[in-house]
């Protein structure tokens, strides 16, 4: 399955590349790499879990501006219906926060999926999706850190939405930042109703360390 | 006398990852390949005694250049490599005629024990 | 001594005294160390429990569901974590609240860490235990609280019953519902007959009085389905789902009955008051919720006309 070419990290509109200068080729090439490695990683959790295949979108990076980032989103998760997300923060060499945004159904499905019984009562099923969330996140996390040979540590999860509507989890009045760097994975069990989206989001600063961070990984691969 | 090795995938810095861990004493005859394509351009060319494959590529992905090396019988010997390590995927590719399958980032030793195996170094 | 044999010194004095609770559990799920806070709450001696399996040590942990979120660490190898929000407590501990907690054992965060050898496998799992009891406290007073102003910013100050705002959001929500599922619905609006006179005879403290008897009477005649408020000054709105019309007069003749049956008292006086009313229902025709009050309001005004004291339907004719 092949949404873009090798260039993935694209603005949306040119105002942001006025602002922030684009990473170069090199550093979006390595930045795709290591996110699809860390990606990989959280899959492969996630399948163990499961004990499921789990098929996995190629990762999509993009610049968003705050005002856009509910209609990117949105468009990324293409689900108007209701979701529940779960959200930890990330620190040190990068500061960001991850969200995992799970399809109802697919929430719905995972006590079955990992063979806890069907009828689990609320809080239960909340321990399921920070669980489930924390896997994911705790990978992706683990994997870009060891690649990109950087620390990162990460905040326990906490429930962000459950059973609500996508475009009343993301307030725009909410988010303090004017851009952010977004990754997006689809995870999908193909013989299930299972579904969830991962996002991590970096805002301004990280943006630019990160590019210092990919800099430094490029000249030890170039060595 | 050289070996023919081809290692293909789309991202520039995930190729040059691979050729850093390739064991640097083994004498070979590097060819790049972006797709699929290419790929199996270097095969008629007779540049991929060894491929290195990516799976997941524009043009035409991994998983359909295994299965056309098997259709047009190339005796090349692939290792697959890939960011997407569920054993399901390698039971895949396994079936689809790689020899190997390595897991990104690629390490010289998971390559060494390869090409040991399979008496190629 | 050397410095790194100091620094080795004030670590394990930290992690022995650390107000956190912090063990550490092998693959066997032995338990290899047991600092001060987990001694003094669980009273066992860390050389009474190191060593031993740490579910035979406390049989009271939840076994399958902990064991395989341990299992979990030492094959993902990541970090993991329990909140008291969805699991109060692992081990039944004292809090330090014993008078003013309102809960009866320490509520517990947890966070689960892989300490991993050269190799980067895990040897051990590092359990550290954080007490969440004040912040349980403070959230669950949080909670009362917004549940109350929640329950306060529905409901009419004088009459109790639910405002206009809330009345107007169930009958949307209703509407919506019954355009889904091709159910039923009606509306009554109702008006206290000469409710003007009241207030002008006797005062606005009389008028208020009569308008908390008046409500008391409507929600008396109601059913557990149906949603009554205060809709203006002296007037009520209705939502009767799944009722067609028939059924919604015969529930508004009721209300207009069980009004009138008793006289109010008023200051010394005993007044027989009256209400009109009105009804819609949904059609297939109706476009939105509001249509159906605005329907229901031609209707009322209708009995009003007709002398007051009486129900009508609404036509579309009208």
């Amino acid at each position: 399955m092949y949404c873009t070419n090798t260039v993935s990290f694209k603005s949306v509109n040119k105002t942001i590349t006025m602002s922030i200068p684009p990473y170069t080729e090199d550093q979006n090439d390595a930045l795709q790499e290591v996110v699809n490695i860390a990606m990989g990683q959280a899959g492969d959790s996630l399948a163990r879990i499961l004990g499921n295949f789990v098929a996995l979108s190629v990762p999509r990076i993009r610049l968003v501006t705050v005002e856009d980032v509910i209609k990117t989103v949105t468009d990324m998760v293409d689900n108007n219906a209701k979701i529940s997300a779960v959200r930890q923060a990330f620190s040190n060499s990068l500061r960001g926060e991850a969200i995992v945004v799970f399809a109802q159904a697919g929430a719905d499905d995972l006590a079955d999926l990992m063979g806890y019984d069907t009828d689990l009562d609320r809080s239960a099923e909340q321990e399921l999706l920070l669980e489930v969330g924390n896997l994911l996140v705790g990978a992706v996390i683990t994997g870009i850190s060891e690649t990109l040979k950087t620390d990162l540590n990460f905040s326990a999860p906490s429930l962000m939405a459950e059973r609500t509507p996508l475009d009343q989890v993301l307030v725009p009045e909410q988010l303090s930042w004017s851009h952010a760097l977004l990754m997006e994975v689809n995870f999908t069990v193909e013989s299930r109703d299972f579904n969830c989206h991962l996002l991590m989001f970096m805002a301004e600063e990280a943006i630019d360390t990160l590019r210092s961070i990919l800099d430094e990984f490029i000249d030890r691969i170039q060595e | 006398m050289a070996v023919p090795v081809t290692v293909v995938d789309d991202s520039k810095i995930s190729r040059k990852m691979v050729i850093r861990a390739l064991p640097p004493q083994w004498n070979i005859e590097l060819t790049q390949a972006e797709n699929g394509e290419e790929a199996l351009a270097a095969c008629r060319d007779g540049k991929a005694e060894v491929m290195f494959l990516d799976l997941t590529m524009p043009v035409m992905d991994g998983y359909q250049v295994l299965e056309q090396l098997q259709k047009e019988q190339f005796n090349t010997f692939v290792v697959v490599i890939s960011a997407d390590i569920q054993p399901k995927a390698q039971e895949r590719v396994k079936k689809l005629g790689a020899i190997a399958f390595i897991k990104k980032p690629v390490k010289t030793l998971d390559i060494e024990n390869v090409l040991h195996e399979y008496g190629i170094v | 001594m050397s410095d790194s044999n100091d620094t080795t010194n004030l670590l394990n004095i930290i992690v022995d005294r650390a107000h956190v609770g912090i063990f550490v559990v092998n693959q066997q799920r032995e338990i290899v160390l047991w600092n001060q806070f987990m001694e003094i709450h669980s009273e066992r001696k860390a050389d009474t429990v190191v060593g031993q399996n740490l579910f035979e040590a406390f049989p009271e942990l939840p076994r399958k569901w902990l064991d395989r979120k341990i299992e979990n660490i030492f094959i993902l190898k990541n970090f993991s974590f329990t909140s008291w929000e969805q699991r109060p407590y692992l081990f039944k501990f004292a809090h330090n609240r014993p008078v003013t907690g309102g809960v009866d054992c320490m509520r517990q965060d947890c966070t689960l860490m892989p300490i991993k050898d050269d190799n980067s496998e895990v040897q051990y799992v590092c359990f550290t235990l954080f007490d969440a009891t004040d912040t349980s406290i403070y959230q669950s007073k949080l909670e009362k609280t917004t549940e109350k102003l929640r329950e306060l910013s529905n409901r009419d100050g004088l009459t109790r019953l639910f405002n206009r705002r809330y009345v107007e959001e169930a009958l949307e929500k209703e509407f919506n519902r019954a355009r889904r599922y091709n159910n039923k619905l009606s509306v009554i609006l109702t008006d206290i007959d000469f409710f003007k006179k009241v207030n002008d005879m006797y005062g606005h403290l009389a008028g208020d009085e009569v308008l908390r008897i008046m409500s008391q009477r409507l929600a008396s005649g109601l059913r557990g389905t149906d949603v009554l408020g205060r809709y203006g000054g002296e007037e009520f709105l209705v939502v009767l789902p799944e009722t067609d019309m028939q059924g919604a007069h015969v529930l508004a003749e009721r209300l207009r009955k069980i009004v009138q049956a008793e006289p109010v008292a008023v200051e010394g006086e005993s007044l027989t008051i009256n209400i009109s009313l009105g009804i819609s229902e949904l059609r297939d025709n109706t476009a939105a919720y509001a249509q159906l009050i605005a329907e229901a309001d031609l209707a009322l005004y209708q009995s009003k006309k007709n002398g007051r004291n009486n129900t009508t339907l609404f036509q579309p004719d009208f």
